[in-house]
């Protein structure tokens, strides 16, 4: 694999940051260190616990200067780790693996979402509560997705040929206008969407029904681990102290998130409600036990059954869990 | 009475026929939104304004990061298409290179570029920018280099009788004759350069039109999308507005008689055409490789020429590989065609009513830019409401993006119909329909082919973006999933293709532009 010269890579950095005004230059010398973190999305509560660690100054006090690139629809989150630009990314244990099966030498560090946040979200009166709901219903989703319906559908013996699968983009006028019956999409965006607008509706998380799949995972290069150890133990406890913050009061979270990014056209709605909801699925007994952003050999052997029916061929060294014991030991 | 021809267009925006058009507009547009209310679809103007009244200070954030971002997209990109048609006719051996790079450069699908640039310019509005002058340069280019040759050859004849070279040729007779050209590219190039902004904000922006739109799609906050869909239409029908007024202040001689005898043009030899298509290759893969590996780009996500040939060609898996990236093609080419058909005639169509029908313009002019201007997103799941999720809506959307182009190409084109021809039809009383068939079609031959050459890589671009975001199907879904999935032999592969098909494509309009132009304007084989 042909890797980027450190020396052109800072080049373009700075090119980069000379064209945005107010972004400080580079200084490789200086104190504290900057580094950066590849967000999975826009800017919102779904990141509130780095939000929480960069405004308490949490890496400041560890010597890093942490910036947060916000990501999007047609973001890339794996290049700017493989490139160096970034020294984490969120990503998801999926996205991983096929990156890792390109070559990518990634490895999973911390894992944020232990549930998956896909849920199929339905109207109250025809609802889908279990996986064998789903037959003979129409399901809104974009295609590119049809293989986590497929895995669903293989671990809890539905045929997938008695669903029928409406491509759609990522919105809930399609369900609420009655074009479909249900959507594949997140429990944190669509359903809270529908909240706020005063439309009720059911969900049925995916990961209740077998579907193991970490979301949020935090992940790095080889050569990061073995080389810029101490700057990813820092990045990850202040991480964890964050989301050990946020979890106290989301309220708090939702309201820092809204504030800190005034023009995001973020409401504050919708980002409590989002906050609320994604609980749940960060923090279990096995968070409370050895901390936040845990996982055993039981987990991953689950996401590795999960990773098969969905095409990919995994082995636990995907995940790393050193840099997270001693972030847990400190 | 050579005032005709400039006169038109400023006919056509007088009150009361504009006034009544946009009000018209906005009636149809309340009802509808009325009409659906429930549907989380369309939210009207009175929605719309008491949410611009509610935002105003966000709003006005984000038009300022976008704006910002699209008009120095707009200066870059526009400023390159005068550079290369400056540099094609000084060295005119070079043209069809220039021309050829150029086309290849404009086929490459943005769902594949925005994540590539991302990666190169790291944070800030570097990718917004960049899309926005990929988004103008090449519409401003064609146009151009079709304009600088739209000049009699007499003229030529009397600068070259004074001794003076190319120089003074380009300054005093082919500027000059280029300028109308230069104008419609703007104002073809000032929606684009705001919707490539807004798209490139796709690739993970701080702030920004593009940025609250994704968020207003997903919070279902139509008052939200539409008002942003509405602003984006008002700043692109501002500035066209203000090119067109400004050609207008500018462009007061009417358009000169161009006479050249047909079948003057060089007609290529068979083996010169074949050694132009590999100098252009090589160069470009030249160029593909050289820019890799001078910005040092990782080739986990930038893969070289010799990747994607050993995607598609040497590896083992080469033959699925290419089922799977051909499969998608031929979903994709279902749409392609008739979707770009149906633009070009929608067009051409309406630009010659608009010039038999004057009055039609005040209300026509505002929805072809709003169709043009307001990104797919939102347009998206009103259309696929009226026509439907299967064919009908993606040809329709990709006609939406092919149609206002060549409708203002043809536009001008009619009005390129020298003032002294005309004088002859008014000294007849000729009725309006005579004067479009016998002086003004003609004249149009030259603008419209064109816009039927750029049509085609914007009819690609357009139903990549489509797929991408709307529909799931087909080659821009693919695209989109290999990024997602980190399968960049595949996104490359997919790139490679679209662009080189497209300019195969483009290669056969041109051809019959050829024959045709041979005989309407055989000044452009010059």
């Amino acid at each position: 694999m042909r890797m980027a010269h450190p020396t052109r890579r800072h080049v373009l950095g700075g090119l980069g940051a000379a064209g945005l005004a107010g972004l400080a230059p580079r200084r490789l010398l200086a104190q504290p260190t900057p580094v950066s973190l590849q967000l999975s999305w826009l800017h919102s509560v779904q990141f509130a616990g780095s939000y929480i660690a960069q405004e308490n100054g949490w890496w400041a006090e560890r010597g890093l200067d942490v910036s947060l690139a916000p990501g999007g629809p047609n973001a890339p989150v794996e290049p700017p780790v493989v490139s160096g630009n970034a020294l984490v990314g969120i990503s998801a244990a999926d996205y991983t693996a096929a990156a890792v099966a390109e070559g990518a030498p990634f490895k999973i560090l911390m894992v944020a979402m232990q549930k998956n946040p896909f849920v199929v979200a339905s109207l109250p009166d025809n609802p889908v509560n279990e996986p064998a709901d789903l037959v003979g219903k129409s399901i809104g989703m974009a295609l590119a997705n049809t293989p986590v319906l497929e895995a669903l559908c293989r671990i809890n013996d539905v045929d997938i040929d008695e669903i029928e699968i409406v491509p759609t983009q990522y919105s809930a006028a399609p369900l609420l206008s009655g074009e479909v019956d249900c959507l594949l999409c997140w429990e944190t965006d669509l359903p809270v969407a529908m909240a706020v607008q005063g439309q009720e509706s059911v969900t049925m998380l995916m990961a209740d029904h077998g579907y193991s799949v970490h979301s949020q995972t935090y992940i790095a290069t080889e050569d990061s681990i073995a080389n810029r150890r101490d700057q990813l133990v820092a990045l990850l406890a202040g991480e964890v102290q964050g989301w050990t913050r946020y979890r106290e009061d989301t309220e708090a979270a939702a309201q820092l998130t809204v504030d800190r990014f005034p023009d995001a056209g973020l409401d504050i709605e919708t980002q409590t409600l989002q906050a609320e909801r994604q609980v749940p699925l960060m923090f279990s007994d096995l968070t409370d036990e050895n901390g936040f952003g845990w996982w055993t050999d039981e987990t991953v052997q689950a996401n590795i059954e999960t990773l098969a029916l969905l095409g990919r061929d995994v082995s636990p060294d995907l995940w790393d869990r050193s840099i997270l014991e001693e972030v847990h030991g400190q | 009475m050579s005032a005709i021809a400039s006169e038109a267009p400023r006919r056509s925006w007088r009150p009361p026929a504009a006034v009544l058009g946009v009000l018209a507009i906005l009636a149809v547009w309340e009802l509808s939104a009325r009409a659906l209310a429930g549907a989380y679809l369309l939210a009207g103007p009175s929605d719309v304004t008491a949410y611009l009244w509610q935002n105003a200070g966000l709003m006005g954030r984000a038009l300022r990061a976008t704006l910002a971002e699209a008009a120095a997209g707009f200066v870059i990109g526009n400023a390159a298409a005068i550079l290369l048609a400056a540099l094609a006719l000084l060295w005119p051996r070079a043209e069809r290179g220039i021309a050829a790079l150029a086309l290849l450069v404009f086929c490459l699908p943005l769902v594949a570029t925005g994540p590539i640039l991302r990666v190169l310019f790291g944070p800030g509005p570097g990718p917004q920018i960049t899309l926005a002058a990929l988004a103008v340069y090449y519409t401003t280019l064609v146009p151009l280099l079709v304009g600088l040759r739209a000049a009699p050859s007499t003229w030529f004849d009397l600068v070259h009788s004074y001794g003076r070279g190319r120089l003074a040729e380009l300054w005093h007779i082919r500027a000059m004759a280029a300028l109308p050209y230069l104008f419609a590219g703007l104002q073809i190039a000032a929606p684009a350069a705001f919707l490539g902004a807004m798209v490139g904000e796709f690739t993970g922006a701080e702030r920004g039109m593009g940025v609250l739109t994704i968020r207003a799609m997903r919070a279902l906050d139509v008052e939200a999308t539409w008002a942003l869909a509405a602003v984006a239409a008002l700043v692109s029908m501002a500035a066209y507005g203000a090119f067109g007024w400004l050609a207008r202040r500018v462009l007061t001689e009417a358009p000169p008689v161009i006479l050249a005898a047909p079948g003057g043009a060089a007609t290529p030899r068979r083996g010169e055409g074949l050694a132009r298509i590999a100098v252009v290759t090589v160069l470009a893969l030249a160029l593909w490789w050289g820019l890799l590996e001078a910005f040092g780009v990782n080739a986990f996500f930038a893969k070289r020429p010799d990747d994607v040939w050993a995607f598609l060609i040497t590896a083992p898996d080469a033959g699925e590989n290419r089922a799977t990236l051909f499969g998608a093609l031929a979903e994709t080419a279902v749409y392609v065609l008739p979707g770009y058909l149906a633009g070009l005639a929608l067009g051409a169509g309406l630009a010659v009513l608009l010039t038999l029908l004057p009055a039609l313009a005040g209300a026509a002019m505002p929805v072809a830019i709003a169709l043009r201007s307001v990104p797919i997103v939102t347009t998206a799941p009103l259309i696929v409401l009226v026509l439907g999720r299967g064919a009908t809506g993606t040809v329709a959307l990709v006609a939406v993006m092919v149609f206002f182009p060549t409708l203002i190409a043809c536009l001008h084109g009619l009005r390129q119909a020298p003032g002294q021809v005309l004088d002859v039809f008014d000294a007849y009383a000729s009725g309006r329909w005579r004067r479009l068939v016998h002086a003004q079609v003609p004249a149009m031959w030259p603008a419209f082919f064109a816009t039927v050459r750029i049509a085609v890589p914007a009819a690609v671009l357009a139903v990549t973006v489509v797929e991408w975001l709307a529909t799931g199907r087909g080659v821009g879904a693919l695209m989109a999933l290999s990024a997602s999935l980190s399968d960049y032999g595949m996104l490359w592969s997919a790139v490679v293709v679209v662009a080189v098909l497209s300019c195969a494509l483009y290669a056969v309009v041109a051809a019959v532009e050829a024959r045709v132009l041979a005989i309407y304007a055989a000044e452009q084989g010059r």
